[in-house]
């Protein structure tokens, strides 16, 4: 079996340095309002999101340069 | 002569081949014969009705600061384990230097939960480097040790404080290479990280911010060796352990390495998700990728008392800052003070169904010894009142010497449990022995897999099970002439009754330095274990006392796997 050959799975990305949510909706999601897809990236990635509340103290953005980033919601959802 | 000869044994050799009845000659450590064999020898053992097998091998272990009080790893050994992996998880003990030790001791107080009392009494800090721990642990091994190193720990030596707050430079990641080659040269068997894992101060650990070309850059050096990159993925969500595994199966690829993510729990609601994770893995070794889950064989239960922090209680703000801050006058003054007592009674009040079916399991007053065995429903019964201030009123009368059992929390359905164990692309593993020794027992996985799944429930053949925790584990990881009994192979041997064999009932014991405890299980049916042809542990004489002689546990580094 070949790369091309795996099953889909929910398309995710890594952060490049310094990545923000702003930074990957602009990448990721050109085509999408840019308030929109930031919002669409937080809901689909709540264990990053939802860090900021509880966790990274003093540290504006929640990204951590080793974080999977779904890019699309839950394949199972659609 | 040989040294040892076992006679008489139903041979299970590791390798998955139907048993057959043979003695087992062992000269210089090593088996040298398997047959009808009529020479005598220093040391017999009559194995008649029992199984003769390779010792086992546990890929997944934090004993490594226990190593440096006990070469048994007890009770790993009586078990049967032969050979453990510590270093798992992102965390090793070295390289380590001066100034980061608390950080470490912190660390692992957070993550595996060892007690720091027990760093601090147990343990006498005489390294900083990988080959120095190594020969501080070799003085007194009884048990075979391939230790992980871990990425959080090469991080902290390379970059200090930074290594909590950013990615590395080139630079960085250039030294931490080489720092990297150096343990292996020392005898790392590979290298752990983690995705989950936070520290002391509830921040992520050092690993969580490494970015993709600092890990791929350190699993380049692991392709020179041929060695092991072990992952905790986020396991609670199907989608980023996939995401995880990919990310394996490519640097696996890459590098030509062998990898390993665990753990990976089947519970009523995610038998879905672990198809989907299993179809991934069975597409990506398809592939030639080498990502191997690891699956625990026990359900998983907690055991606590409110002396100590336990995991159970720490989605319980209130309790968790009683249990984990609070002295046990403190907790004991929490649980008595009207107003304290409501406010806790209110916040466990959403936990409606964990309460009346926690058993309770140990008191020391002889006035509570008739409910020990009863759930706190029934106590509460009894005594007229809710099953949480039951617990309470417990606590108070026993001076938190009150232990509760909450069981099967999860991993507990056989039919699903046995199918992923019996997966050939499933490696047995993820025991954590050596860690969470405040909430639950980490030892005798090996036994239930062979009573309960195999004698018991007939999931698995003998000689499958057998295969699973020596040889395909020695193959996955790269451990040479280990896992299978066979001429010129290490003569890591157990020897155990197929009707008797389990694990034992779970006990609290006072054995952890600095007047600690800790929740451990005996075997049941194991006889005699064996390591380099040295009998280290047997049910009638317990642990050998070596008395001076060198014992028989060694490093072992690995080949490339």
């Amino acid at each position: 079996m070949n790369v091309a050959e795996l099953s889909r799975v929910r398309r995710s990305i890594v952060p490049s340095p310094g990545d923000t949510w702003v930074e990957i909706a602009r990448r990721e999601l050109p085509d999408t309002p840019e308030a929109e897809a930031v919002s669409s990236l937080q809901s689909w990635n709540l264990h990053v999101f939802m860090r900021a509340a509880t966790q990274m103290a003093g540290q504006p953005n929640p990204i951590l340069p080793s974080d999977v980033i779904f890019v699309e919601p839950p394949l199972v959802s659609r | 002569m040989y040294d040892l000869l076992i006679k008489n044994g139903k041979v299970v050799d590791g390798s998955g081949l139907p048993a057959y009845r043979a003695d087992v000659a062992v000269q210089d450590g090593r088996i040298v014969r398997i047959g009808h064999i009529k020479d005598g020898a220093r040391r017999v053992v009559d194995a008649a009705g029992k199984v003769v097998a390779p010792g086992f091998i546990d890929p997944h272990t934090h004993f490594d600061a226990q190593l440096l009080w006990d070469g048994f790893a007890k009770p790993a050994l009586e078990h049967g384990v032969t050979t453990i992996v510590p270093g798992n998880c992102s965390l090793s003990l070295a390289p380590l230097r001066e100034e980061h030790r608390m950080k470490l001791v912190g660390m692992f107080n957070q993550i595996e939960e060892m007690p720091l009392k027990a760093f601090k009494e147990g343990v006498v800090w005489d390294w900083e480097s990988f080959a120095g721990y190594i020969a501080r642990i070799r003085k007194g091994l009884a048990i075979n040790v391939a230790p992980l190193v871990g990425h959080s720990v090469l991080r902290l030596w390379v970059m200090r404080q930074a290594a909590m707050e950013r990615p590395a430079t080139q630079g960085e990641v250039a030294e931490m290479q080489s720092l990297l080659r150096e343990c292996l040269d020392a005898g790392a068997i590979g290298l752990s990280t983690s995705y989950v894992d936070m520290d002391e101060r509830l921040q992520p650990v050092p690993s969580r911010y490494a970015d993709a070309a600092e890990i791929d850059a350190l699993a380049s050096v692991l392709g020179e060796y041929g060695r092991m990159l072990q992952i905790v993925p986020e396991f609670y969500d199907a989608d980023l352990t996939i995401a995880r595994l990919d990310q394996l199966a490519e640097l696996s690829l890459r590098h030509n390495i062998p990898t390993t993510f665990s753990p990976l729990f089947v519970n009523a609601d995610n038998l879905e998700a672990v198809n989907r994770v299993m179809r991934r893995v069975d597409e990506q070794f398809a592939r030639g990728a080498r990502v191997w889950p690891q699956v625990q064989t026990r359900p998983i239960d907690i055991s606590f008392c409110f002396a100590v922090p336990s995991l159970l209680f720490i989605r319980l703000p209130s309790w968790y800052r009683i249990m984990r801050f609070g002295t046990p006058d403190e907790v004991i003054a929490a649980f008595r003070e009207p107003d304290s007592r409501a406010r806790l009674i209110a916040e466990g009040a959403a936990y409606t169904g964990l309460w009346p079916a926690l058993t309770l399991r140990h008191v020391k007053t002889e006035a509570n010894r008739t409910l020990v065995g009863k759930t706190l429903g029934e106590i509460a019964q009894l005594r007229g009142v809710t099953p949480i201030e039951a617990m309470i009123d417990l606590s108070i009368e026993e001076d938190l010497d009150a232990h509760f059992l909450s069981a099967a929390m999860g991993h507990n359905i056989d039919a699903e449990v046995g199918r992923l164990l019996a997966h050939p692309r499933v490696h047995i593993g993820a025991s954590d022995g050596g860690a969470h020794i405040l909430s639950f027992s980490t030892y005798g996985d090996t036994g239930y897999l062979l009573g309960h799944f195999v004698r018991d429930l007939k999931m698995m053949s003998l000689e499958a099970a057998v295969k699973k925790v020596t040889s395909d584990t020695a193959s996955i990881w790269g451990i040479p002439d280990r896992g299978l009994l066979q001429p010129n192979y290490v003569a890591d041997i157990v020897v155990f009754d197929p009707v008797l064999i389990d694990r034992g009932v779970e006990d609290y014991v006072g054995d952890v330095p600095g007047d600690g405890s800790r929740y451990v299980r005996d075997s049941r049916g194991v006889d005699q274990v064996f390591v380099g042809g040295a009998l280290a542990w047997s049910a009638g004489g317990g642990y050998q006392d070596a008395h001076g002689e060198v014992l028989p546990g060694e490093i072992l580094a690995g080949i490339a796997a």
